[in-house]
């Protein structure tokens, strides 16, 4: 039975996590026992060479991929052993989550894009939220466009929208200013870490960038399935 | 407010509020809202097959209603009475003019025209004062048929078929002998209202006032003529009542009476029968729809990978994800179904227009709203049955596809109750095929065909792709290419192979069974038939016939037997009504039957059962019978059917059974009296005779010049006849099965569209990595070509042994596999392929590689 005071400050929780994953070249190691306990309203940033096993690790706790040995708890939640439709209601209800190439629905406008977790919660008055969301990221006035008729920060900020306006328990970042330019980039974290900031959300994120990772409270250095290096900022 | 997930038992509280259809539905018309460019296959394929069923049950239902309509015109009157041999009798024509208002008689009867030169055979008709009570005789020059038919200055008239003025090579005014009777040739018959169509016409029209047949001898007792009496009644008259109390008056009569209901029973059942190929055609257009149909699903969801991912990852369960895309398909359906209701119902309109001038009746062309039903039903039925699977797989997209790049479509086994779910569709879809068929045997064997055609067919689509694996690798890196592309993952091969080889096989299986019938026609037939049929050999006759015949240089194998016609009325005792007779031989019931008898057994006649009476039997009426008659009926030796002859009725014991093969021409009877029973009933001879091709024109003289009234039916004219019928009802067939490689092909085009970003990406990378052009066409021209040549070598495998099951089996004939037919198919294949490959591919060709290579 899990420490009820632990498991309520804990935002994350992973124990002894292992992930393999088979394929026709044979069984791969991703994930090689994973110790990991976030507090909650962290910023921790994510960073390792390619192949270390970053984006596996956030799929784990995203719950989009099941680990081979080890517990899953987020938000006080076990999810280890859940099926995929609970899983789908757990996402809806504790993560957000921002892509690095946006992941938006092309045949939606902006504003629907934003209002689709809420609706599949149930939740009403979806798009008023979600229209109140876009003006946070500076989008109110191109609600009704289209993915295809905005620049790619446009269309991240979206994206930020939409994992915010759940008002997430953690929120997952992939490398989310990896197709974007410099400024572009920069105004894009600003708004990731304001919106953070405004609603106490626990972030995860990974990202290539050393100035990005000192932006966040505690950085994680992956490699080989491993985390090798765990660093508070005082 | 967000609500509190963090206590124990809230997860499930929250699982119970699952969103419910109308999101999904608010989400598929956001998804459907930038048009259909992406479905223009499935609409296609599904409005095709939808069409063609439609138009052909439309057109059925027209032709049905026109035949109702106009009854009383093709029957003559409201009610029409027939007998052979010998009209009614005075007693039973005395009810009549106290029953009818009006009655007319007319007589039916082969009999040969000459002129000093030449002969033909013809169906001589002659008609009272009174013809026709229902309808009007167009002639031209137009006239009234009974001016045109009365004598004049002491010669008869007559009304002909254009056909015999050019067999006689005769003209409008010129004469012609009819036995020993003379007629001039006055008018020809444009339309006959009451004579309807016949399959076979042995011989072209030819009228005559019945006040003439006395001149020219042909009305003797026995001869094969039949006698109609049609009759008129009063206005508000039920023809139906009139013929029920008509039997009830005179329940042993010889005749058979046609109200309206059965005014063409001939006619009806080739209608019936054709709707049914023909409804058999547009579903198996409709089959390769639904195999465009999963194509197109697929392919479309290929595209929403992501979309699928992004849902799930938003916290979408994978029930709503399948309801979203459930909810396009059913909505594209509904639009492809109406699309296809629309020109089904549409195509009679066109289509009558070609076809009223040759029929004898006036189609009635309108909306059938149970004919559109049924083709809605089958396109809703086929729509889910075969987007349900790709579907249930799409389900089952992991959101962590999101994170990987060149993700690759999910093709693993949906759950089980989509499985389950599906095969329930394909099991309704059988259902609806044989419930709603006028034959259901032949609705079985379609839909256990179709089921098996189509397995082998993705079996030989495995067989190909693993075929193209293990093949050696190639040296030339455009071979290499074209072969690998063939077994990639998501290759177009299984679909193509199936759409395109469901059409190919309907075609070589319709070629081959075509052509093995016809080659029994020309080749087989002539070898062991006679030359000539004759008819209405009078009794005195016989002697001088057989000697004037035999005499001819070249002319032997004479047969000649006794013949008169009756009618079933009984089997084992039970009146053949209420009798359960197998359809093969319903024939053997419906209308009279030839009946002979004889001493001794034919040459070569083969027993199956039974024993043959001795050459002086003398006893109770005895028969030997047709083996396959006999196990239809479920009878056999010891039983007895009762025929009515001549307005008598006989019971006779069967005695023996027969195996009668009549593929051969072979001169036999189904039944034949043991002596003692029929000898002295008006009867007639019938003979028959080989003889060589040069022989023949001196027999028809000998025989025209000596027994005047002896017709004599020319085996060679009657096999061109069958000859022509069968190329003719073979290419209405094949025309109608070219719908369905037209579906085949509208679903080739899909596949190769739906490959084209592939193709396109492809492309590009080649070039980057330094192909040229010319090597990049190439290989893709090559996949395409060893595409069809596997798909037309599938499709000529499966539709030769289609071809084998029917004519070996259902037809019981010996099979000959005709290449040409077969070879001819895998061409086309290859052609068609290569063709949509080369504009598909071209297009691919043209694109500028950088857009394509920078990121999203």
């Amino acid at each position: 039975m899990p420490d009820t005071q632990t498991a309520l400050s804990s935002a994350i929780q992973l124990d002894d996590i292992h992930l393999r994953l088979s394929s026709d070249a044979g069984e791969v190691n991703i994930l090689r026992g994973i110790n990991l306990d976030i507090k909650r309203g962290e910023t921790i940033g994510l960073v390792g060479p390619s192949g270390s096993g970053k984006t596996s690790m956030l799929m784990v706790i995203a719950g989009l991929e099941r680990p081979t040995e080890g517990a899953v708890r987020v938000a006080g939640n076990d999810i280890t052993h859940l099926n995929e439709d609970k899983l789908a209601l757990f996402r809806r209800e504790h993560t957000g989550i921002v892509f690095q190439n946006f992941h938006l629905v092309p045949t939606m406008t902006a504003l629907e894009n934003v209002a689709l977790p809420l609706e599949f919660a149930g939740r009403a008055h979806a798009f008023e939220a979600a229209r109140e969301q876009l003006d946070a990221v500076g989008l109110g006035h191109r609600v009704e466009h289209y993915p295809g008729q905005l620049s790619g920060g446009e269309q991240q900020r979206v994206a930020l929208a939409r994992a915010f306006v759940t008002e997430p328990t953690i929120l997952l970042a992939d490398e989310p200013t990896g197709n974007l330019d410099g400024k572009t980039g920069d105004t894009v974290m600003e708004l990731l870490f304001d919106l953070h900031k405004r609603k106490g959300t626990t972030l995860l994120l990974i990202t290539h960038a050393p100035e990005l990772a000192k932006r966040c409270s505690r950085t994680l250095t992956m490699a080989d399935g491993h985390i090798v290096a765990d660093e508070s900022v005082s | 407010m967000k609500p509190d997930t963090t206590t124990p038992g809230a997860m499930t509280e929250i699982a119970a509020s699952l969103p419910g259809l109308s999101l999904a539905w608010r989400i598929a018309a956001r998804e459907m809202r930038v048009g259909l460019k992406g479905f223009r296959v499935f609409l296609a394929c599904l409005a095709l097959g939808v069409a063609a069923i439609a138009a052909v049950g439309s057109l059925s239902e027209s032709v049905k209603s026109g035949l109702m309509a106009d009854a009383r015109v093709l029957l003559g009157g409201d009610v029409d009475l027939r007998t052979q041999h010998q009209p009614i009798s005075a007693e039973q024509q005395a009810y009549l003019h106290a029953n009818a208002t009006r009655l007319s008689s007319t007589v039916e009867m082969k009999a040969m025209a000459q002129t000093d030169g030449a002969r033909a055979l013809v169906e001589l008709k002659g008609v009272d004062a009174y013809y026709p009570l229902t309808g009007a005789v167009q002639l031209d020059p137009p006239a009234d048929v009974q001016d045109v038919l009365a004598q004049q200055n002491g010669v008869w008239g007559a009304a002909v078929d254009a056909g015999l003025l050019s067999k006689l090579g005769l003209s409008i005014g010129d004469s012609v002998h009819v036995g020993k009777a003379t007629f001039q040739l006055r008018a020809v018959i444009q339309k006959e209202p009451d004579r309807v169509a016949s399959i076979i016409n042995f011989g072209p029209r030819l009228m005559v006032s019945t006040k003439a047949l006395p001149e020219t001898g042909l009305v003797q007792l026995g001869s094969q003529i039949r006698y109609h009496e049609r009759l008129q009644l009063t206005a508000n008259a039920d023809p139906e009542l009139f013929i029920k109390q008509l039997k009830a008056d005179f329940p042993h009569a010889g005749w058979r009476i046609h109200g309206p209901g059965n005014a063409a029973p001939g006619l009806q059942r080739f209608i019936d029968r054709l709707t049914l190929f023909l409804t058999f055609a547009g579903l198996t257009a409709l089959l390769v729809g639904g195999i465009g149909v999963l194509g197109a699903v697929r392919s479309y969801l290929e595209t929403k990978t992501s979309t699928i991912a992004t849902f799930k990852c938003l916290g979408a369960p994978a029930k709503l994800v399948f309801q979203v895309y459930l909810l396009q398909v059913l909505a594209l359906s509904l639009v492809g179904i109406l699309i296809g209701l629309t020109l089904g119902a549409a195509l009679p309109f066109i289509g009558i227009e070609l076809v009223k001038d040759h029929l004898p009746f006036v189609p009635h062309v309108a909306l059938y709203p149970f004919a559109l039903f049924k083709a809605a039903a089958f396109g809703v039925l086929v729509s889910l049955t075969f987007a349900l699977w790709p579907l249930a797989q799409a389900q089952e997209t992991p959101a962590a596809n999101l994170f990987r790049t060149n993700v690759m479509p999910v093709m693993t086994k949906p759950r089980l109750h989509y499985v389950l779910a599906v095969l329930i569709g394909v099991f309704l879809l059988g259902s609806l095929v044989v419930f709603w068929a006028e034959e259901r045997n032949f609705a079985y064997w379609f839909v256990a065909v179709s089921i098996v055609t189509v397995f082998m067919l993705h079996l030989g689509a495995l067989g190909v792709m693993k075929l193209a694996k293990h093949a050696p690798r190639p040296k030339n890196a455009v071979t290499r290419l074209a072969l690998t592309n063939l077994h990639r993952p998501g290759a177009s091969t299984p679909g193509v192979v199936q759409a395109l080889g469901v059409g190919l096989s309907v075609l070589v299986a319709v070629a081959l069974i075509q052509g093995n019938i016809a080659k029994q026609v020309k080749d087989t037939i002539p070898d062991q038939a006679p030359a000539f049929f004759f008819i209405d050999i009078q009794p005195d006759q016989v002697s001088p016939f057989d000697l004037a015949v035999s005499a001819v240089p070249g002319a032997h194998g004479l047969m000649r037997r006794p013949s008169l016609r009756g009618r079933i009325v009984e089997i084992a005792g039970v009146p053949v009504d209420e009798v359960d007779v197998d359809p093969g031989v319903r024939w053997a019931i419906r209308g009279d039957r030839a009946l002979s008898y004889a001493a001794k057994p034919a040459d070569g006649t083969e027993f199956v059962d039974g024993t043959w009476w001795p050459e002086d039997y003398a006893g109770p009426p005895l028969i030997s019978f047709d083996a396959n008659v006999a196990r239809g009926f479920g009878v056999g030796v010891g039983d007895t059917l009762t025929l009515n002859i001549l307005g008598r009725e006989i019971t006779a014991e069967i005695a023996s059974l027969r195996k009668i093969d009549w593929r051969t021409l072979r001169f036999d009877f189904a039944i034949i009296f043991a002596p003692g029973t029929l000898e002295n009933a008006p009867h007639t001879h019938i003979a028959a005779i080989k003889a060589p091709p040069q022989s023949e024109p001196e027999i028809e003289r000998v025989v025209a010049k000596s027994f005047a009234n002896v017709s004599a039916i020319r085996v060679r004219d009657a096999l061109e006849a069958a000859n022509r019928i069968i190329a003719g009802i073979g290419a209405a067939i094949t025309g109608t099965a070219s719908v369905t490689v037209l579906a085949g092909i509208i679903v080739l085009g899909g596949t190769i569209a739906a490959a084209r970003s592939r193709r396109v990406f492809d492309s590009v990378v080649f070039k980057v990595l330094g192909a040229t052009r010319r090597q990049v066409m190439g290989a893709f021209l090559l996949e395409y070509g060893l595409l069809g040549l596997f798909t037309g070598l599938v499709g000529a495998i499966v539709g030769t042994l289609i071809s084998w099951a029917v004519i070996q089996f259902i037809m019981g004939m010996t099979w000959t596999f005709l290449p040409l037919e077969a070879i001819g198919t895998v061409i086309a294949a290859i052609t068609l392929t290569m063709v949509a490959g080369f504009f598909g591919t071209w297009r691919a060709l043209g694109e500028k590689a950088s857009g394509h290579l920078r990121n999203e």
